[in-house]
């Protein structure tokens, strides 16, 4: 057993992320009562500013494999790992009040929301099948008891539920899939299944077999048409805390699980896959921005916004150029700071008994109160790409990737389908500035300071006109440049 | 065909039929026992194919500890039959197809003989072979990455099974036997002195308590 | 390596093989005369009251869960106690690491009295 091919710094920031969680558990328990939800609190956002930073002080601009091949460390990797701490520390921040006023701020919440973070990361920079699973297992199951945490509202349990069984048979799809790429290749580790994939007969039944089979299980969890069915009833259903976490961060490990699997080891198939993403992506595009139109319940339409986004995201996969990978990558940082962002609007809004989730409660919200309407207008401006907020530049960069790689119909008709998605959007905005409060909620809104704070900085940096846009368009171009070599 | 070639198709038969009858017969309890039964004839379908760990794994932990607490919640849980068969032929057409067209797609691949020559024909390990030791000399050294992110999973699986169903119930009427047991006879009893030719005092008692006291 | 299991085997078919005759020589043997009265259910010497399945208790699960949680933790260990001269020191404290992982999760719910039926 030779231990230096285990590399085990490589894995410090998960290693401290893992042991503070264990850590927080227990503190939890021994913490007095009041003291101990607070202490808990500030101790998990400690701990994931601390993991970004382990990461940026582990950086380094060449690939690294370690514990025998099941772990890769590489720019991509840290890039995403940041964006996934940074974002969740400013999740976790919006949740505080909410939770407390439902009696779900516990230790609990904040460490099963730090495991799936840890899940995430394990995710992103697995190199092997197995630690590509397990990760994506870990991540699942604190979502699942996350979405539970309402255990007294028939709803959050029955979405919960769904969620669980439906991510359970896209789980065992998964696993299908992997054990047939096992059986072709003779190998787990990604980048074997890539070179031996070279060697093969391409027109093989099983590896088309195979690819189906890892493709819908992924489109399973990422939620895209038509393995979507889950998604609105579940973004409602979960208490809005955890909407908020589910819906932002995870986007960010997808995108990994997308890279490493379909990119890194099937690259080979790419004729294959790309066929089979372009048919989901359009679909959720379309289908997505639709239904959005029809719903009344600002979570559910979240929901479909996310579906579409999604589709979005994998026009980018699907060109299969280096930059098309660069643009999804820049699509879904710059998404799942909008959608963090989104959702914590609802949260600030949300009191007591009152979960603001209606889109008639967003009526007249500039008279209520003008800050948060105007980081409303922001985020839902950049939602439907219009200039010059990050999310015109990243849809424009798909876009760019679509013709790149000679998809012109698929370029134009992504282009049509967000002009319609654009339109529940801007109804949002229509109702925050020119509709009346309806009766009886007409009192003004206040907002804790540190939510407040954390918002207006996430709307600010990651989502509003960026000055520093083409740094980041310049990161993603170069750790993608650096991805696989 | 040889000896085991015969074993591993009579247990292959026995695992396809118990599997059919879990979801066709109308009993749960039965169902369930019938689900012990392909559990048992699948870990014998490993044994054949010498993955001995992951048959034992499969008694000891489905056969012996999950499908039992299952079969214990069926036999006594309120289960109405009639509901529970409600929507089958519903579902019995659509979930026909989507059946057929797994097995269908299963059979295009066998058929199509898909692995290397030598993976075909895989020799029979010798009599001192052991497949517990080889997964052992792998999990805990080449492996130890996905060893430790496993224990994670099932840490978080602890958190997430106490957070969703421990309930306290504090208007419960449950007697601790420690604190029965470490009682004192002075947490019970208390020995009053009470003058014997004290006069009998009519007025009415003034705290009501002080009658349970001597007693 | 499947020799080795013949024994297991057979054992299986004796099994079998005793049970079916004891269940069939009770058919064939006894007497078996069924009525109506007979075959009525009761109650020590009444109609039945109510039907004798019921709502179970949420707690039965959450002790079966972390049996079943613990019950894997002991799958993992058989393999590294057959191997564990031979994986060394390093094997050792790999173990070491997962049980303290699982003896976090232990004191979690000791402490929070998910062992206790109160």
């Amino acid at each position: 057993m030779n231990l230096v091919s285990l590399k085990t710094a490589m894995a410090l920031p998960e290693i401290f992320l893992a042991a503070m969680a264990s850590l927080i558990l227990i503190l939890g328990l021994f913490l007095k009562e009041s003291s101990r939800d607070k202490a808990c609190y500030w101790l998990s956002l400690f701990t994931l500013v601390a993991t970004a930073l382990l990461v940026l002080n582990g950086f380094s601009s060449n690939s690294v494999i370690a514990f025998n091949g099941l772990f890769i460390s590489d720019p991509m990797g840290a890039l995403l790992k940041i964006a996934v701490c940074l974002i969740s520390t400013t999740v976790f921040t919006y949740t505080r009040q909410y939770n407390q006023d439902r009696d779900i701020f516990k230790s609990e919440y904040y460490v099963l929301g730090l495991f799936s973070v840890t899940g995430m990361m394990v995710m992103i920079s697995a190199s092997h099948l197995l630690s590509l699973y397990l990760g994506l297992e870990l991540m699942s199951l604190c979502l699942y008891a996350m979405i539970a945490f309402y255990r007294d509202d028939k709803l959050a349990v029955e979405s919960a539920m769904k969620y669980f069984v439906l991510g359970a048979l896209a789980s065992s799809i998964l696993l299908y899939g992997m054990s047939l790429i096992y059986g072709l290749t003779g190998s787990l580790e990604l980048s074997v299944i890539s070179s031996t994939l070279s060697t093969i007969d391409q027109g093989n039944l099983a590896l088309a077999l195979a690819v189906v089979f890892v493709v819908v299980s992924l489109a399973f969890k990422l939620g895209v048409v038509p393995f979507h069915m889950w998604v609105p009833d579940v973004y409602q259903g979960a208490p809005t805390s955890t909407t908020a976490f589910m819906g932002s961060v995870p986007k960010i490990a997808a995108f990994a699980i997308i890279m490493r699997l379909l990119v890194g080891g099937l690259g080979e198939l790419h004729d294959m896959w790309q066929q089979m993403l372009i048919i989901l992506a359009i679909l959720s595009v379309g289908i997505g921005n639709i239904i959005a139109i029809a719903q009344d319940n600002l979570k559910r339409m979240l929901a479909y916004s996310t579906i579409s986004h999604m589709g979005f995201f994998l026009f980018g996969i699907l060109s299969g150029a280096e930059t098309g990978y660069s643009a999804s990558l820049l699509y879904v940082i710059v998404y799942a700071a909008m959608s963090a962002a989104s959702f914590g609007v609802i949260l600030c809004l949300a009191s007591e008994g009152n979960e603001f989730d209606k889109l008639s409660d967003l009526a007249g919200l500039s008279k209520r109160n003008p800050g948060l309407a105007f980081l409303l207008l922001v985020l839902m401006l950049s939602m439907s790409g219009i200039p010059p907020t990050a999310g015109f530049f990243a849809k424009l960069s798909v876009i760019q990737a679509l013709v790149d790689a000679q998809l012109l119909w698929v370029a134009v008709t992504a282009v049509i389908l967000a002009v319609i998605g654009a339109f529940y959007y801007l109804r949002i905005i229509k109702l925050a500035y020119f509709d009346d409060p309806v009766e009886g909620h007409s009192a003004p809104v206040t907002v804790r300071t540190d939510s407040k704070a954390a918002l207006t900085v996430n709307v600010l940096l990651m989502v509003a006109i960026l000055p520093w846009i083409g740094s980041l368009i310049d990161i993603c171009n170069d750790v993608i440049s650096n991805f696989g070599s | 065909m040889t000896f085991f070639e015969i074993a591993f198709y009579f247990f292959s038969a026995v695992l396809v039929i118990a599997a059919t009858m879990v979801v066709t017969i109308r009993n749960p309890v039965k169902s369930a026992l019938f689900l012990v039964l392909a559990f048992f004839s699948a870990a014998c379908v490993w044994i054949t194919l010498e993955a001995e760990f992951l048959a034992i794994v499969l008694v000891l932990v489905y056969v012996g500890a999950v499908m039992v607490l299952f079969l214990f919640v069926v036999m006594m849980l309120d289960i109405d039959l009639a509901e529970m068969r409600a929507g089958f032929t519903r579902y019995l057409p659509i979930g026909g197809i989507i059946a057929a067209l797994l097995v269908a797609e299963i059979a295009l691949v066998m058929h199509q003989s898909f692995l290397p020559a030598d993976y075909l024909n895989p020799t029979p390990q010798g009599v001192e072979y052991s497949n517990t030791r080889e997964l052992g000399e792998q999990i805990y050294t080449h492996y130890v990455y996905a060893f430790e992110i496993a224990a994670f999973i099932l840490l978080v699986a602890i958190i997430a099974a106490i957070a969703l169903t421990m309930r306290r119930r504090p208007n419960n009427k449950y007697i601790n036997p420690g604190e029965q047991v470490k009682v004192k006879r002075e947490d019970r009893l208390r020995i009053v002195k009470m003058p014997s030719d004290k006069p009998i005092d009519l007025s009415p008692v003034e705290s009501p308590s002080s009658n349970e006291e001597t007693s | 390596m499947l020799e080795n299991y013949l024994p297991i085997l057979l054992f299986l078919a004796v099994g079998l093989g005793v049970g079916a005759i004891a269940i069939s020589a009770g058919k064939v043997l006894a007497p078996n005369k069924p009525s109506e009265e007979k075959l009525s259910p009761y109650e020590c010497g009444f109609e039945a009251f109510e039907d004798s399945r019921m709502k179970f208790d949420v707690r039965y699960y959450l002790v079966a869960i972390l049996f079943i949680i613990f019950d894997l933790e002991i799958a993992f260990l058989f393999p590294w106690a057959i191997v564990l001269d031979e994986i060394g020191v390093f094997g050792f404290w790999a173990m070491m690491l997962f049980l303290g992982v699982l003896v976090v999760g232990f004191i979690y719910e000791w402490k929070k009295g998910a062992l206790e039926w109160e």
